[in-house]
């Protein structure tokens, strides 16, 4: 900008090392600052204010310590549904605890010292919500053999132990029965899946879905769709990719699209209002959990018990007959169900618990791939 | 010479400090602003680490120490290499992979896998060094673009190479084998955990730093160019060569970074391995001033901050989050102060050097004039 | 070959080169006088400015003043302090003392917009604007709120491109436009927001000579308007054809005011460059017939369809010879070092150190070899302001005894040695731990010179070696000169200051337009023969009757500086220096020994 700099004054021109000092200062806090939008702060967990008054009818007392996966009790789905089981516990077995959340991209060894820190914290029973605690779960379990342990959704040799509770679901049974109903529903002979991430677990939803669809239909065409792949784990929380990939499914002739898709499924339920088609929803029973203007499209829910794996994990505990090994919360458990919420499923119900009566006896057995 | 070093160390430390006081003033009062408990947190985080979390801190810091070291490299010459982030990532899964193929036996498969991890993370860097040199690409720009491909790249590449494990919805590459896994060094007395084997790496990347950078001629160049690139041309030194190399040092240095977690705590790459180190690397850098010891303790204090954070939601039930604003307010507050001390600095010595001066030779004024 | 006498006595254009240097007797609008009796008439007074920055002063005691409706010429070399003085004027920098007055009243700049308020616009060197903006777009951006940025603001914007001839369309896209025209776009600028002040900082470097007069009619049109137009630029020519009133700025302080219809380029020329310091003294030759550096016809094309910056230049330097090498600034003469340091590709042609062809070494290995450079700008190429001294003694050395032992830096013997360069070379410091950055110029320039003599070099470039610098340590540069030649090293001395040029070369060379354009000898030259030379206005014209429009205020052609049309010297004024030399009448001074080359030749034969 200067012609001719006089010779001499150090001071003239910004020195380009500092200004790239700040640059870097401005970069290296932006990657704070998203790494603390990413992983969304938790409303301030109500935990410790348990100090449970009323002492439970019968049974020990137990101090429960519960990590959730990213997200967080405030997620309105999976964390959200594990707490649910918890406040129940909390009202029925006059239980304690303290509650703790994952930070994202966290090391294994922050993610170990939360369960430690439960246990240091006279926590008898400790629960990680998600998968991405498994081999926590494993590490700490081994080192406090005392402390009895849950994992939700992992079942692998990475978390196994003699203290440690294995809750899985059968994701496909809940999936099979949904499946039937968006068969028996669709009019095009024509239904879709949207999964969230392409991990084991979402293809088990699929796999029910598809083969529960054709039980209800042979001849019916369904047609799946991904959000990502593993390790991107947006799928979970995009719901822009969730409603262009339902948008897709709706316009190809598909006229119920059964999502497991996390957050993402609220995309899904913006296309089907705008397709004047009809979604079904997963996890909890998302005709009452969704957006107030997008619930008259959902036509049911798989609904995955999570808060009665929680609530059954501690309630055995209380009882001084802790689960350990792998749990599978079936239908006949009560583990998975769909929803009847909005009675568009009312008049298949028999259809659909007959099914639901074949799957518990044994009669169908539900594929867990696609 | 005694006093001048005095003043030299005693204005050195201000900033930090100062940095350290704001953070802690902000967060107060952000912390008040929202209702939460400001006497807990601050409980909580100053409280005395456990020995396990003194082992934390250290594993922490060992990372930490890696990362900011990278990028150090980078910056002496002027040069910001945002890229450390993807370079790790890319060299990580790289090792990992490797590594979990177990070609070599224990220790040498070790040794090789840092060498792998190196080559990558230096290739992955060489690419923003050629569209430097060659095209005139900034390497800010170029590093933040090469980190998104890095995910991509390592993404796809996961999928492909990824092994199932019964049961378990987390994919990474084959475990390593038992024989290469680093069980860690017990040095801190009644913890249950170990440190890092590859803490050992960490000092020696930081004394060969020191000594690359403050005793080699190369580290004269490099540090010349970052000084000033028309005096460094003029020197003789090739600018666009010193580019590449630093570039790629920076990088297969960042390929470091990973390693102690491989190889004392992973064991594998997957979906749960550490993210976000190389931007964390960053702030560690210009916290420690690029210097060994600086980064060290920087790092010591980031990952006391890390690990103290984690007891904040079971303690005193605020978000671990808080953690980020400390640091990020610790961050801002470090610049601000190193620019202001530095000015101050200039302006000291200049009035020394003019006083001494004046004192020596009364007819020789110091600072004379263009047309005195 | 002492120099007879003084040199200075020949061309000096101070009237009273007295003891108190920088003291100059103002031949014109004195600016005390100026201030004085009619402050109304004065758009901008400056009085006393001194700003100091670390380890030099660049601006001392300013005092100016331009009257409204004038163009006002600032010239200087570069480094004279001309730029740090418009940054004084357009707010970036605060004066450590003196005052400013805009129309009789006194203002405090504190920041550009100080400055917009108080009716100073800047029209910077490199334009501020953006290529994919409309013109419009580009005038109102950061000024929406003065006439909106629609129709109001197209309704403003042609009003004063009609009222000036500025000839701007608002809705053109600026991408699309030539350098004129973005020039007169950037002036449109300033005037929308309200100023009567204009500065214009080097306007005319990125012009072609045919923009350069529409510019200068623009420029009329302005003053005319009662604007007042501040002028910054080192093209004396350019100067005299445009400006009413020329305040010279030399080593940061004002040293005359002239009217340009009184003086000619010559005499401005000598007013920059000075004549009051001491002279330096050659000794008795020592120029042998051992050639040590020699370059062959070396060419380095301009960018784009520039003329070449350096245009066929072979030049031999002997053991014990300085070559000195006189030109305007922006000549070549900074491009020809580099070529010979190896920082530039020259685009064809050769060096030769000794026999040995040096034309594809690199800058270290030219060093290494023997080469001594000491640059023109020694806070950008010379020293690393934030490193110690004895960092900066390593500094160019890197490879060599005693900085460096093998692959490493040897700090120790750095440290002694620098030691030693400061004891040898009086660099002035209470220790060799400070940062070069806190040292005064001329002990910074000590410092590297004391360096570059450390390694038994062959030959010495020096670039200005002591600019910038206080008296005493010029005098010991020069001395260190004197003795490297002595000793039998080849110096290549470049220098705007003629007397330093003169006084310690053994031949000289001009330097005009990339060509070396002639040769003189400095036992015979004086001043002002060098000064033509470097203008291009060798002697009399060889096109008399070149019609000009003001035949009286300029001696050389604005429109093409190339062809560098002269006026008869006749028409010279010769009223500007009372000096003892041949009333300025340039063409009776002594012949220059050698005939000079090229297109002043014609000159010299129409002579």
């Amino acid at each position: 900008m200067w012609a001719d700099v006089v010779v001499g004054p150090a001071e003239f021109k910004e020195h380009p090392l500092r200004h790239a000092t700040k640059v870097a200062a401005v970069v290296a806090a932006a990657a704070l600052g998203l790494a603390a939008c990413g992983s969304s702060t938790p409303e301030t967990p109500a935990g410790t204010a348990a100090a449970g008054s009323t002492s439970a009818a019968a049974g020990k007392k137990l101090v429960v310590g519960i990590a959730y996966g990213v997200g967080g009790r405030g997620d309105q789905s999976f964390n959200a549904s594990a707490a649910a089981g918890l406040d129940k516990a909390k009202a029925d077995l006059g239980i304690e605890y303290k509650e703790a959340t994952q930070v994202n991209g966290e090391s294994e060894a922050a993610t170990e010292e939360r369960l430690q820190q439960f246990v240091d914290a006279g926590a008898t029973h400790v629960i990680g919500v998600g998968f991405a605690y498994a081999k926590a779960i494993g590490a700490v379990a081994k080192a406090n053999p005392d402390v009895k342990f849950a994992i939700i959704d992992d079942a692998s040799a990475d978390s196994a132990g003699p203290n440690v509770a294995q809750l899985t679901f059968a994701e496909e049974q809940g999936s099979f029965l949904v499946g039937a109903a968006a068969a028996l529903k669709s009019k095009t002979n024509q239904v879709g899946f949207v999964g969230g991430v392409a991990t084991d677990l979402i293809k088990k939803f699929e796999a029910g879905y598809i083969a529960g669809a054709k039980a209800a239909n042979p001849s019916i065409t369904v047609k799946s769709q991904y959000l990502s792949q593993p390790p991107d784990f947006s799928g979970f929380n995009d719901p822009a990719k969730g409603k262009t990939a339902a948008e897709g499914l709706y316009q190809g002739g598909a006229d119920v699209v059964y999502h497991a898709a996390g957050g993402s499924g609220s995309g899904v339920f913006t296309a089907a209002k705008a397709a004047g088609a009809l979604a079904i929803g997963v996890d909890s029973d998302q005709a009452l959990t969704a957006t107030p203007d997008v619930r008259d499209v959902i036509l049911t829910s798989m609904i995955k018990k999570v808060d009665v794996a929680v609530y059954g994990f501690l309630k055995a505990g209380s009882e001084g007959k802790d689960i350990t090994g792998n749990k599978v919360f079936d239908l006949k458990a009560g583990g998975v169900d769909y929803a009847t919420t909005g009675g568009k499923v009312d008049d298949i119900k028999t259809k659909l618990d007959e099914y639901k009566a074949k799957i518990i006896s044994g009669e169908i057995t539900v594929p867990t791939a696609p | 010479m005694s006093t001048f070093n005095a003043r030299k160390a005693l204005l050195g430390l201000a900033a930090p400090l100062l940095a350290l006081l704001v953070a802690f003033l902000v967060t107060s009062a952000i912390l008040l602003a929202l209702g939460d408990p400001v006497v807990e947190v601050w409980q909580t985080i100053l409280s005395w680490p456990r020995p396990r979390q003194f082992v934390q801190i250290i594993n922490g810091a060992t990372v930490y120490y890696l990362s900011a070291i990278a990028v150090a490299v980078g910056f002496r010459m002027n040069l910001f290499n945002i890229g450390v982030d993807g370079q790790y990532r890319v060299a990580a899964f790289a090792g990992a992979l490797f590594a979990g193929q177990a070609w070599f036996p224990g220790p040498l498969n070790v040794l090789l896998t840092l060498v792998v991890a190196m080559a990558t993370g230096g290739m992955w860097a060489g690419i923003a060094a050629y569209l430097k040199v060659k095209r005139g690409v900034s390497e800010v720009i170029s590093t933040i673009m090469l980190n998104a491909i890095a995910t991509g790249v390592v993404q796809w590449l996961l999928l492909k190479v990824a092994v199932k494990q019964q049961g378990s919805n987390t994919i990474s590459t084959p475990p390593i084998p038992e024989s290469s896994q680093l069980d860690g060094l017990a040095i801190v007395p009644g913890a249950s955990n170990k440190v890092y084997t590859l803490l050992l790496l960490a000092i020696v990347v930081g004394v060969a730093y020191w000594f690359f950078i403050g005793k080699t001629r190369f580290g004269f160049d490099l540090r010349a160019t970052g000084r000033s690139e028309t005096a460094a041309v003029a020197s003789g030194v090739k600018v666009p060569r010193m580019v590449v190399s630093t570039l790629v040092i920076s990088g297969a240095l960042a390929g470091l970074i990973g390693m102690p977690l491989l190889f004392g705590q992973d064991h594998s790459y997957g979906t749960t391995f550490q993210a976000g180190l190389g931007f964390a690397g960053i702030g560690i850098a210009l916290l420690g001033r690029n210097h060994p010891l600086g980064i060290a303790v920087a790092a010591l204090l980031w990952s006391f901050l890390d690990v103290q954070s984690n007891a904040l939601q079971i303690k005193a039930g605020v978000a671990s989050e808080v953690v980020f604003i400390i640091q990020g307010v610790i961050l801002f507050a470090v610049v601000i102060a190193y620019e202001l001390i530095r000015r101050a600095d200039v302006r000291l010595e200049q009035q020394r050097v003019a006083r001494e001066l004046a004192g020596t030779r009364s007819d020789a004024p110091s600072v004379e004039g263009a047309a005195a | 070959m002492s120099v007879p006498g003084s040199g200075s006595r020949h061309f000096s254009p101070d009237p009273a080169p007295g003891p108190g240097r920088g003291v100059v007797a103002i031949t014109a609008a004195a600016p005390e006088r100026a201030a004085d009796p009619a402050a109304s008439d004065n758009a901008v007074e400056l009085e006393g400015i001194t700003k100091r920055f670390p380890g030099v002063v660049a601006n001392k005691d300013i005092s100016f003043a331009a009257r409204r409706g004038t163009v006002h010429a600032i010239v200087g070399e570069n480094g004279a302090g001309k730029s740090t003085l418009m940054k004084i004027l357009y707010g970036v920098q605060r004066p450590d003392e003196g005052t400013i007055r805009v129309d009789g009243r006194e203002v405090h700049l504190n920041s550009p917009s100080d400055a917009i308020d108080a009716g100073i616009g800047m029209v910077f060197q490199h334009f501020q604007l953006a290529d994919n903006f409309t013109v419009l777009e580009n005038v109102v951006l950061g000024a929406e709120k003065l006439h909106g940025i629609g129709d109001g603001a197209r309704r403003e914007i042609r009003r004063i491109s009609e009222a000036y001839g500025l000839d701007v369309d608002p809705d053109a896209l600026v991408e699309d436009l030539g350098v004129g025209a973005r020039q007169r776009i950037e002036i449109l600028k300033v005037l929308y927001r309200g100023a009567k002040v204009i500065i214009l900082d080097e306007p005319t470097a990125v012009l072609v000579p045919q923009e350069v007069d529409e510019l200068f009619d623009n420029l009329r049109e302005l003053k005319s308007e009662g604007l007042t137009v501040l002028f910054i630029s080192h093209k004396l020519d350019e100067v005299l054809s445009v400006a009413d009133t020329i305040t010279v700025i030399r080593r940061g302080t004002t040293v005359d005011t002239v009217d340009p219809a009184s003086v000619n380029a010559r005499q401005l020329a000598e007013l920059m460059v000075g004549a009051e310091l001491p002279t330096p003294q050659t000794e008795e030759s020592t120029v042998t017939d051992r050639v040590v550096l020699r370059t062959e016809d070396l060419v380095l094309a301009g960018v784009g369809d520039g003329r070449n910056v350096l245009d066929g230049i072979s030049l031999t330097i002997h053991a014990g010879e300085v070559l000195g090498i006189a030109g305007v600034e922006g000549n070549g003469q900074a491009e020809l070092v580099e070529v010979i340091m190896g920082m530039r590709e020259p685009t064809s042609g050769l060096v030769f150190l000794g026999d040995t062809d040096i034309s594809d070494w690199r800058t270290r290995e030219i060093r290494e070899a023997g080469v001594a450079y000491i640059p023109e700008d020694r806070t950008r190429h010379g020293l690393l302001l934030e490193a110690p001294l004895w960092e900066n003694r390593i500094l160019g050395h890197q490879t060599e005894e005693p900085n460096a032992k093998g692959f490493l830096i040897n700090a120790a013997g750095a440290k002694a040695d620098t030691e030693r360069i400061v004891k040898e070379y009086d660099v002035r410091t209470p220790s060799i731990f400070v940062t070069a950055g806190s040292l005064s110029g001329g002990n910074q320039q000590k410092l590297i010179v004391g360096r570059e003599m450390s390694h038994e070099p062959k030959v010495l470039v020096a670039s200005h070696p002591t600019r910038g610098v206080d008296v005493g340590a010029q005098a010991s540069i020069w001395d260190i000169i004197r003795k490297a030649r002595r000793d039998g090293l080849a110096v290549l001395l470049i220098s705007a200051d003629l007397e330093e040029l003169i006084g310690l070369s053994d031949t000289i060379q001009v330097l005009l337009r990339g060509r070396l354009t002639g040769t003189f000898d400095p036992d015979t030259v004086t001043a002002e023969d060098l000064g033509a030379a470097m203008t291009g206005a060798a002697a009399p014209a060889a096109h008399a009757g070149a019609p000009t429009s003001d035949a009286q205020t300029s001696d050389v052609q604005t429109s093409d500086v190339q062809t560098s049309d002269v006026q008869p010297s006749e028409a010279q004024p010769s009223d500007v220096q009372p000096s003892e030399a041949p009333a300025g009448d340039g063409s009776t001074a002594p012949p220059a020994v050698a005939p000079p080359t090229d297109h002043t030749g014609d000159a010299e034969e129409s002579r």
